[in-house]
């Protein structure tokens, strides 16, 4: 016997390839959607699993450092460090701000980093290029989604910074590229204005009786002083020494010295639960709707399919052939479209849209796996659909009159 | 017979599926958690590290001098602007003098009636001297009492104790005189030494009180940088150790210098170590005040000995170490580093021999199960 | 009779019911021996399309009798099971057009119901061949149908009724879209089929060209058929 359903597909093979193309894009997009998706929380993890942290101490009450802005003196980490359990502690800060290369302009999440050594909380856990910061000052290591190269000099407020290393998968929860250079330039540019409104502020002050006292001549430019410095960080990085609990740990610093603390899954569950929740609802909405309309889709191509089949199928049901010879044909067939619709899906997933999408795209094989189960299931009862439209072909019709 | 037309459908199915199964297999394979990760690789190398240490610091002047009058006033003339180079004992300006001549004046006349009291008190003993004297002798004649003597004597004592006062209170006016004299010349502002003004903080006509600074100066050959440095970046400072300067505005060039003395106290606040740093030529165009300058330190160099870049260090639960490739596996070797240089080369003491294979950058992180792919660079990254 | 031919009584068959019933069959008999070739002549709405229905087990009767050689294959209801099997193995049809099936090749097509039949395919093709060659367009056998021409496409539909070498074939105006000459050649083929392999053949058609041929006719008028003796003539005679 042979195969009815793989002579049919020969003879029109251009369709039938065609076809499965168009479906497969569909089944692409769709894909692409539940990479995103997945994209979306594995930014947020990532940026957890790259600050090398156990615990993050933000300010008192707050959501911080990622879903709400955290402000703490930057000298209190030396009491965290002290406490029992903390093999770690360095201060931190984030700032999403523009950092200009040439022309060009990139929004990027600026980190200030602690001086010290690979290791240190907050540094970034791998490079793809050049080598960690070792100056105290102006140097920076920045996302390759930056689009910055190595030895570029990058500006960041009114400082240069030239680039040494490059990372890859360093994000913010945003998916914005995260650029680390040295804390207390981070401060700097976290607090300081543009000259005019410094330029302003002094004026200001001078102007002010209480600060300008001509008896005492050294006092306006201290208070000018103080108005320039920013001894505030977002939040301080701990690192639990081994054999530790964090929950332990964490526990204590809260109640010695009134401070909020998150532990590794909390962080996680204020990320994607507060901070990319409203985005995740919005593509996994995108993502039912475009799995049913690609279901829909498919049903409806193979239903056509069978429909310009008829007189074929009856002159067949004439001549003597058994139903479920006919059952194959059409199923053979939609199984064979669903095939190459998720090979085709899968290749334009991964080569096209997820290098090209501005966010990142994770695919996972489990998805993939899932997604040719779900086509296979669909196109099996689309078939059904259309077999029993064959069912009810009426031989007779092919004897006309 | 039937194979024909057969090969030619086949070959047109072959033809379209099989490049689109073969894409298929290939991203299955290559993309995913399943797929292996690119990784670059290096060997460490034997090499001598050259430590050194970044500090970021301003241009101060190491002598600077404020001029100003020793009490309120107001000012009469400047004679110096900012920019000027001045001598020392040159006369910058001048303080009004207000009442303090017509002081003088007053303060003479009083020395002239100082004067005259004393002379009025010389004669007032010699008189009361002679008084003494003739009653003494009249005494010794009977004629006249011991109560009038006594008297006598009595008046004799006044009339030195009179001129005592006097020659005091002469003493003390002149005294008077002098300090305003005194206080006449430090009107005029002189320079204290050989100098450069850097500041003229008010203008002529304006009121100053007592101890604020007209005309600031600063001695330009004596440009120091203070520099600071983190205290965790700072072990090896050290006095007289050569450094690298570059100035804010004149970054393509950079100078020579040294260090001329760590500050015994250091910034608690900032965690920095002060240091100053001194040119061993001053730059032809001199930087100014407060200009921003980069110093780089060199220290000695560390004897040779294993070396990796500080890019291939990683934290995994708690310890530091390297991934080392050993028969195309992954494994986690912890290492004790010691000195690095300033271009990320850090010596390792403990934990890896010469010739030991590391993973330097990888494309993802990395944990013992992962296979890797050995590249030569990152795609994205090329230098 | 033999094992072969086909013989109907009393055959009935009503459309609907009460009010609106049709009688498009009211009791036809009809007889073709093994080898013979009878024309089955009428206009349309005769009830021509639904006794031929009924000859090829595609609808059920009403009442009546059907026998295919020796089986009574109906007797006021199916005494089969597998109509299609029925079909497949014992009823040849040509249709008026040849309704190949256009993803097969020409071979293929013909191949196809000894396959459905569980014949390996390469006997199953050697057959079909065979039986090309004999209608003269083997030379087209690996030709896909819509390669072929008008005639061809008719011969080999001819091929495909023949191949299972049924008892029975039914052909349903085979010759309306040929040529007389075309035509008749194919009355010459169904004549030496029908002699070679013993085959009770029936012919619809009202084509005028080729009724001459028939030594028997069948005329159907209002659900009855009416038997007639044909002119019998040769097919050289005709051209």
């Amino acid at each position: 016997m042979i195969s009815l359903a793989g002579r049919d597909i020969l003879h029109s093979l251009g369709k039938f390839v065609f076809t499965g193309m168009g479906l497969g894009l569909l089944i692409g997009v769709t894909l692409s959607m539940a990479g995103i998706y997945r994209g979306l929380v594995d930014d947020g993890k990532a940026l957890l699993d790259n600050s090398g942290a156990d615990l993050w101490v933000v300010q008192q009450d707050t959501l911080g450092p990622y879903a709400e802005s955290s402000s703490i003196y930057d000298d209190i980490w030396r009491g965290v460090r002290s406490m029992s359990g903390v093999a770690k502690a360095a201060n931190v800060t984030y700032f999403t701000m523009q950092v200009r290369l040439g022309e060009r302009d990139v929004r990027a999440m600026v980190t200030g980093i602690t001086a010290g050594e690979p290791g240190t909380p907050g540094w970034p856990a791998y490079l793809v290029a050049g080598r960690h910061i070792t100056r105290g000052h102006y140097e920076a290591v920045a996302d390759m989604a930056t689009g910055f190269k190595l030895n570029d000099r990058i500006e960041i407020r009114r400082n240069l910074y030239t680039v040494v290393g490059l990372t890859r998968r360093m994000v913010s929860s945003g998916g914005d590229p995260m650029v680390f250079i040295p804390i207390k330039d981070a401060q700097e540019a976290q607090f300081l204005k543009d000259n005019d409104a410094i330029w302003q502020q002094r004026h200001r002050t001078a102007a002010n009786p209480a600060f300008n006292r001509p008896q005492v001549p050294g006092l306006l430019d201290a208070v000018i002083a103080s108005q320039s410095i920013n001894s505030f960080v977002n939040s301080i990085l701990v690192q639990v020494a081994a054999g530790h609990d964090a929950e332990e740990v964490a526990a204590s610093i809260r109640r010695w010295k009134h401070l909020t603390v998150y532990t590794r899954s909390q962080m996680e569950k204020i990320l994607i639960g507060k901070l990319i929740a409203t985005s995740a609802k919005q593509i996994g909405m995108f993502l039912v709707i475009l799995s049913i309309v690609s279901a829909a889709i498919v049903a409806f191509i193979i239903y056509t399919l069978t429909l310009g089949k008829i007189r074929e199928i009856a002159v067949l049901k004439l001549i003597g052939t058994k139903n479920r010879t006919i059952v194959g044909l059409i199923m053979q067939q939609a199984l064979a479209l669903g095939v190459i619709g998720f090979v085709v899906g899968k290749i334009t997933a991964t080569l096209v849209m997820a290098p090209i999408f501005p966010k990142y795209v994770l695919l996972e094989p489990l998805d993939s796996v899932l997604g040719f189960c779900a086509i296979v299931v669909i196109c099996m009862l689309s078939s059904v659909v259309a077999i029993r439209a064959a069912m009810k072909i009426d031989p007779a019709e092919a004897i006309g009159g | 017979m039937r194979r024909l037309p057969l090969q030619r459908r086949t070959l047109i199915m072959l033809v379209v599926l099989l490049p689109l199964l073969v894409l298929f297999v290939y991203v299955a394979l290559r993309s995913g958690p399943l797929a292996p990760v690119s990784v670059t690789v290096t060997k460490v190398e034997s090499r001598s590290v050259a430590p050194g240490l970044f500090g970021i610091g301003t241009v101060e002047a190491r002598y600077t001098y404020k001029i100003g009058p020793t009490f309120a006033g107001r000012i009469k003339t400047l004679d110096v602007d900012v920019g000027d180079y001045v001598k020392s004992g040159q006369v910058l300006g001048e303080m009004d003098p207000i009442d303090l001549d017509q002081r003088i004046h007053a303060q003479e006349a009083t020395l002239k009636r100082a004067e005259a009291q004393l002379s009025e008190a010389l004669a007032s003993l010699a008189y009361a001297q002679t008084q003494a004297r003739r009653y003494q002798v009249l005494l010794g004649v009977r004629s006249t009492s011991e109560e009038i003597l006594f008297t006598k004597k009595r008046e004799q004592q006044v009339a030195e104790a009179n001129l005592n006062a006097s020659r005091a209170e002469l003493a003390r006016v002149q005294a008077e005189r002098e300090a305003l004299q005194e206080q006449r010349k430090s009107l005029v502002l002189v320079a204290p030494a050989d100098g450069l003004v850097s500041a003229r903080n008010a203008d002529p006509g304006t009121t100053i009180v007592a101890g604020q600074a007209v005309i600031e100066m600063i001695n330009p050959k004596s440009l120091w940088i203070t520099t600071r440095f983190d205290q965790i970046h700072s072990d090896g400072l050290a006095a007289d150790l050569p450094v690298s300067i570059v100035l804010r505005t004149g970054a393509a060039d950079s100078q020579r210098g040294r260090i001329l003395r760590l500050e015994p106290v250091a910034d608690a606040v900032t965690e920095e170590t002060l240091a100053k740093v001194a040119f061993d030529h001053l730059p032809e165009r001199l930087p100014a005040v407060g200009e921003l300058a980069e110093v780089t330190v060199f220290l000695p160099a560390l004897p040779a000995g294993p070396v990796i870049p500080n890019a291939a260090i990683q934290r995994i639960h708690g310890k530091i170490g390297v991934w080392q490739v050993i028969n195309d596996e992954l494994r986690f070797t912890p290492v004790i580093l010691g000195g690095a240089d300033l271009d990320g080369h850090v010596q390792v003491r403990e934990g890896l021999k010469i010739d030991d294979q590391i993973v330097v950058y990888s494309a993802r992180t990395l944990n013992a199960r992962r296979k890797i792919r050995v590249v030569d660079h990152l795609q994205g990254a090329k230098p | 009779m033999t094992g072969k031919g086909i013989r109907i009584e009393g055959l009935k068959k009503r459309y609907g019911s009460g009010n609106t019933a049709v009688e498009a069959l009211k009791g036809v008999d009809m007889q073709v021996a093994p080898g013979e070739v009878v024309g089955l002549i009428g206009p349309s709405g005769s009830g021509k399309t639904t006794l031929l229905k009924c000859l090829g087990a595609v609808i059920e009767p009403t009442s009546g009798r059907m026998i295919l050689g020796d089986k009574m294959i109906y007797d006021d209801g199916w005494r089969v099971n597998d109509l299609r099997a029925l079909r497949r193995d014992r009823i040849g049809f040509i249709f008026q057009a040849p309704y190949l099936i256009p993803f097969l090749d020409v071979t293929d097509n013909v191949a196809l119901l000894p396959m459905l039949a569980g014949t390996p395919n390469d006997e199953a093709r050697r057959r079909a061949i065979e039986l090309l060659t004999s209608l003269d367009v083997e030379h087209r056998a690996r030709a896909m149908p819509s390669q072929l021409s008008g005639g061809e496409q008719q011969r080999v539909a001819i091929a495909r009724g023949l191949i299972n070498r049924p008892p029975v074939i039914l052909a349903d105006e085979p010759t309306a879209p040929l040529d007389s000459e075309r035509a008749l050649a194919v009355i010459r083929i169904l004549n030496t089929m029908a002699s070679k392999f013993e085959t009770a053949i029936i012919v619809v058609t009202h084509d005028e060209k080729i009724i001459p041929t028939f030594k028997r006719i069948y005329h159907i008028r209002d659900g009855v058929t009416y038997e007639e003796a044909g002119a019998g003539r040769t097919i050289e005679s005709l051209q």
